[in-house]
């Protein structure tokens, strides 16, 4: 799910970029720093929508930089377990996309009347061939596990469940 | 991380900070990073190369997967949904999901049922299906007139 939140930063800027444009460079900084990292906490930081706060300046002992506690606000995307997504097909097996967010489906995952066929476009399909998964596909699924590390969110989803799977083939489409 | 609960959305255990914060619809998300993409676009020729791989990847999923395009039904739907005392992230997996019937809605947000029940213990289920499928109604008549 995306978010509209405020996040504070602690900025360190260069004596340089003192000035008139002081508020212009740290917030061009903050955006460079911030925007596209990933934290297990807050998830992905998607995009700075505005700055709330700009606190007083610290000047640190020895160097000369000056730290401000910036207040923004961004959206970020945060997956959750049990939420329910809408995710694209990316690679069989199968994986699937969700904005920044890499979600895999196991084969235990996957309702068991859905068969792997393997061949130069792989996909799980149904014994009546009425349903069909594959590249490009749009699935509904359910997270079911998150796993964080430094710079990335993984997450295990699910669609053996009510009202989840497919909801756009590309070949019918 | 230690007393923390595990999280659950289904149960709504989202912590704190974000249970507090601005849920945003996957429509809403569109329309607030193209505006952001067309602001870069007027600084520099080559947009793309300025924003991170998580910019690009969000806008292209949330432009895939918004159900609604137009500005004015993105502000109805918020705006109908806040009427039915939900919290704030079920608002928006129901306006991102858009389920068609009370039964699907409710395997898609469980916490609405528990929620209602709570809130009208006295009015017994019959009621709580009802209000959920007034709601789907009014997002379907929405969707329609977009």
């Amino acid at each position: 799910m995306f978010f509209h939140i405020v996040l504070e930063r602690n900025m360190q800027l260069h004596p340089r970029h003192f000035g008139r444009n002081l508020r212009e460079n740290l917030v061009s900084k903050l955006m460079k720093d911030v925007e596209g990292t990933c934290s297990g906490r807050h998830g992905f930081v998607v995009a700075i929508t505005g700055i709330e706060n700009v606190g007083k300046g610290l000047i640190r002992d020895g160097t000369g930089f000056v730290t401000f506690p910036v207040k923004y606000q961004c959206v970020v995307f945060r997956p959750f377990k049990g939420e329910i997504l809408e995710a694209a097909v990316t690679m069989m097996g199968f994986f699937a996309e969700a904005g920044p967010v890499q979600i895999f489906v196991s084969n235990h995952l996957i309702p068991d009347d859905m068969e792997f066929q393997s061949g130069d476009m792989p996909n799980y399909t149904t014994s009546d061939g009425s349903v069909k998964i594959q590249k490009d596909s749009e699935v509904r699924l359910k997270i079911i596990g998150t796993r964080v590390d430094a710079t990335e969110i993984f997450c295990i989803g699910t669609i053996k469940d009510d009202f989840l799977g497919v909801i756009n083939d590309p070949t019918t489409a | 991380m230690s007393g923390e609960e595990e999280e659950n959305a289904a149960e709504l255990k989202i912590g704190e900070e974000f249970l507090k914060a601005k849920c945003l619809m996957n429509c809403e998300v569109a329309l607030i990073l193209e505006h952001k993409y067309e602001q870069l676009q007027q600084m520099s020729d080559d947009p793309m190369n300025q924003v991170s791989q998580v910019f690009e990847k969000s806008l292209q999923y949330v432009k895939r997967f918004s159900r609604y395009k137009n500005p004015d039904a993105v502000r109805q739907v918020r705006e109908i949904l806040s009427r039915y005392q939900l919290a704030e992230f079920e608002l928006c997996v129901l306006g991102n999901l858009c389920p068609e019937t009370v039964e699907e809605a409710i395997a898609m947000v469980p916490s609405i049922k528990q929620r209602i029940v709570l809130d009208m213990q006295t009015k017994g289920r019959a009621h709580d299906d009802d209000a959920i499928e007034r709601m789907l109604n009014d997002l379907s008549l929405i969707k329609k007139f977009e």
